[in-house]
């Protein structure tokens, strides 16, 4: 359900930059982190949805989903998304549909430690962005 | 572009945001902005990420946010809609690189859904760091600052002020906290009479509210919302003047 209220700041974001820019928005480019286990159809049917009477409405989202690379500020080590894989899966299952990466991604080292010396002192790109947007 | 910082500011835009802050740890923030809350009927926004200490005072320790199609739901309880890092993570620490508070922040104040909340109270961390900064990058605040009586407080109570001040954002009051103790028919000033404070506060010229212990008040914690003992009752005079 959050990919609602994540669409809704998108599309606010855009049409209020397009109405400055007095332009029409064509294409749009987010990109979320994999962390976040965001719906992508359900992202896309709620911008497709949220975007009527906008400058957005003819509009088409594309979602990038970004799988980190990260690095412990503490030993230096650094790993991919697979290394995490089983700690992100554990969560899964202890949050069920509460899982709090999927509203919050950037409280990722609350949970995930370093496979190496199990710090949680690691950093990573975790911030939802719009990376491009196209206009006519 | 960041859509949940321009969501954030649209969230709270047209909303009078009360800021309960300190400059350092352990003056009774929490509490002074859980009650006033209560008092004010207001959502309380807990953006201390680490301490966390509103869904304790409240009894909500542990229980989570449902999320709907419009956002984060409140937790509420005894009339007041509660939102908190608590109530995403649950019973358990937070531990988070800089880099990551002011994404948290501007995540919980975008998606937390307000309704038609005229005001908010937003119980701060101690100090000058990433979420004061954040809240900053988000809304227009109004400050209300909690301190001690204790000369050991008043240095970074000017500080903050001073911050505050360059801002463009006048505290509308320093509340001195645990100022004294009734007891036995006198008044007792465990951590001092605050003199330090008075002369700051009166060299800036921002109204002072001091606030007595009232031992009952730790019977109340979890269930803060029902405290009306002498501790609400000032702040309820404070929150009239504010």
């Amino acid at each position: 359900m959050h990919e609602w209220s994540l669409a809704l700041s998108i599309v606010e974001t855009l049409d209020k930059w397009a109405l400055r820019q007095e332009v029409e928005v064509r294409r749009v480019v987010v990109s979320v982190p994999s962390v976040s286990q965001l719906d992508v159809e359900m992202l896309k049917e709620a911008f497709d949805m949220l975007k009527q009477e906008s400058r957005l409405a003819k509009a088409m989202l594309e979602v990038k989903v970004r799988s980190p690379k990260y690095r412990c500020r503490s030993c230096g080590y650094e790993f991919g998304q697979v290394d995490v894989d089983a700690q992100i899966k554990a969560l899964m299952q202890n949050y069920g549909e509460e899982y709090p990466l999927h509203l919050i991604p950037e409280l990722a080292p609350t949970f995930i430690r370093c496979p190496r010396c199990g710090s949680h002192d690691i950093e990573t790109e975790l911030s939802i962005k719009i990376d491009e947007v196209e206009t006519t | 572009m960041r859509p949940l910082l321009e969501r954030a500011r649209e969230n709270l835009r047209g909303r009078r945001v009360l800021a309960v802050m300190a400059g350092k740890g352990g003056v009774g923030k929490s509490v002074i902005a859980a009650l006033l809350a209560t008092a004010r009927e207001a959502p309380l926004i807990d953006l201390d990420l680490f301490g966390m200490a509103v869904p304790k005072l409240f009894g909500v320790a542990g229980r989570l946010h449902e999320v709907g199609k419009e956002g984060i739901e409140p937790i509420e309880v005894g009339g007041v809609r509660i939102f908190s890092v608590g109530g995403i993570v649950g019973d358990r620490y937070v531990v988070l690189p800089g880099a990551y508070q002011g994404g948290v922040v501007e995540a919980l104040l975008a998606f937390a859904k307000l309704g038609d909340a005229r005001e908010v109270v937003v119980d701060m961390p101690p100090g000058m760091g990433e979420e004061l900064l954040s809240l900053h990058r988000v809304a227009d605040f109004t400050p209300i600052l909690v301190t001690t009586p204790s000369a050991a407080s008043h240095g970074v109570v000017k500080h903050l002020i001073d911050y505050l001040l360059e801002l463009g954002k006048r505290p509308a009051a320093v509340v001195m906290n645990m100022a004294y103790v009734k007891c036995d028919g006198g008044v007792v000033y465990p951590f001092g009479k605050g003199e330090e404070v008075k002369k700051l506060v009166e060299m800036y010229k921002i109204p002072l509210t001091e606030v007595p212990i009232d031992p009952r008040l730790e019977d109340y914690i979890g269930e803060i919302y029902s405290y009306r003992g002498i501790v609400y009752e000032t702040i309820q005079t404070l929150s009239k003047v504010i």
